[in-house]
């Protein structure tokens, strides 16, 4: 098993009602696997939201295998100002 | 009291102008055009009648008026800094004297803001604080884009506009507020939308483009005519008490398509959300402080960086993109 950080930001953080989550996760799982799960957590919530990652505070282009530790943020784009 | 360089050269017969600086700065930094006494700061009081205190920056000779309570003393605006420069080009850039004491802008960082023309889209809550700092900081010409008009609903977040200016243009009225800022800067107010139309010609000729608009669409098209003029955008945006910037197509760096390459979802503005109006504040500040940097080439900015900052818990992060 693996623990990895999870940083919500804007719409992910008002979908899942924090800003910080700790998951444990089987050997192997992906950012986009992790994403999907996210997504299944806020109840639909997310519908419709796109959203880039960052891994260890740097995007990822790519789907990628998630280590022991990883800090990961799920960042929405945002429309005000 | 304060003296700047024009009014002490029209009086500068009237005062003994007394130099306090080290003997180094004096010979460092000559003053001419004007006759000085050298004191050192204890020998100030004994010099008589009307004087005027030069330091380097002036700073020094402020506290010391203040500090003994001194009569007919005045203190140079800005310092030798400010009247060697005064003397070189007849340029007056005592009113920027509190920034050009920091090195990493000095006097040649305040002429690039007074030669820079930065471009802001959308003159709402991000746009009214980045243009008020950018004018306060000298930069010499402001293009203001927005075809709104303002709306009561505006005031707790945009400070440029008061309750008498409801149903007027924003770009009118932020126009007159700002001017009196720095008379001698160039505000261009352009009553409409940026679009495919006007947006190509709005960045060309400006050094930065301010993103300070409301929506994704725009944001994109932002992105696609900085990345064709090869003109930097500093990107805001805003969510609740969120606030995120971002500085972007800096000679070929990360645009916005590689902050947010989807299409729009349909995020919501700040009048659906809600918002307090100090986080466009102080998201709109940080974007006119990146743009400042950018102009002088500081080497710390957020090219290729995405900072969001929580108006809740004051955690602000950066990620690489």
């Amino acid at each position: 098993m693996i623990k990895i950080n999870i940083k919500c930001f804007s719409q992910v953080k008002y979908a899942l009602d924090t800003d910080e989550l700790r998951l444990e996760l089987k050997n192997g799982t992906t950012s986009v696997e992790l994403e999907k799960m996210i997504r299944e957590k806020s109840k639909g919530k997310l519908d419709g939201i796109s959203m880039r990652i960052a891994v260890n505070q740097k995007y990822i282009p790519n789907d990628i295998k998630l280590h022991d530790g990883d800090e990961v943020a799920f960042i929405p784009p945002v429309q005000g100002g | 009291m304060i003296i700047t360089p024009i009014e002490l050269q029209k009086q500068k017969n009237d005062f003994t102008i007394v130099d306090i600086r080290s003997d180094q700065q004096r010979n460092e930094f000559p003053l001419k055009g004007i006759d000085t006494v050298i004191a050192t700061e204890k020998g100030i009081h004994k010099i008589s009648g009307k004087k005027v205190l030069v330091c380097q920056f002036g700073i020094v000779t402020e506290g010391i008026i203040l500090e003994n309570d001194m009569e007919n003393t005045f203190s140079l605006l800005g310092g030798a800094q400010a009247w060697i420069e005064f003397q070189s080009d007849k340029e007056d850039l005592s009113q920027w004297s509190r920034q050009t004491v920091l090195p990493e802008i000095g006097i040649e960082g305040q002429k690039k803001l007074l030669n820079a023309t930065v471009a802001i889209i959308g003159m709402g809550g991000l746009g009214c604080p980045a243009a008020q700092s950018l004018m306060s900081a000298g930069v010499g010409k402001l293009k203001l884009i927005d075809g709104d008009m303002v709306e009561l609903s505006n005031l707790h977040r945009q400070p440029l506009y008061g309750v008498d200016d409801v149903n007027r243009l924003k770009v009118e009225v932020a126009k007159e507020r700002l001017e009196q800022l720095n008379k001698n800067a160039v505000i261009e107010s352009i009553d409409e939308y940026f679009n495919k139309e006007n947006g190509l010609s709005i960045v060309r000729d400006s050094d930065i483009v301010i993103d300070a608009t409301d929506n994704i669409q725009t944001r994109q098209l932002i992105d696609r005519f900085s990345k064709e003029a090869n003109v930097p955008m500093v990107y805001g945006g805003l969510f609740r008490y969120e606030g995120q910037v971002a500085v972007l197509n800096v000679n070929g760096s990360p645009g916005y398509s590689d902050l947010f390459p989807d299409p729009p979802s349909n995020g919501e503005t700040c009048e659906d959300a809600g918002v307090l109006g100090m986080l466009p504040g102080i998201i709109g500040n940080i974007q006119a402080l990146e743009a400042v940097k950018l102009i002088v080439g500081m080497k710390h900015n957020l090219n290729g960086k995405l900072l969001i900052y929580d108006g809740l818990t004051h955690n602000t992060q950066i990620f690489q993109l």
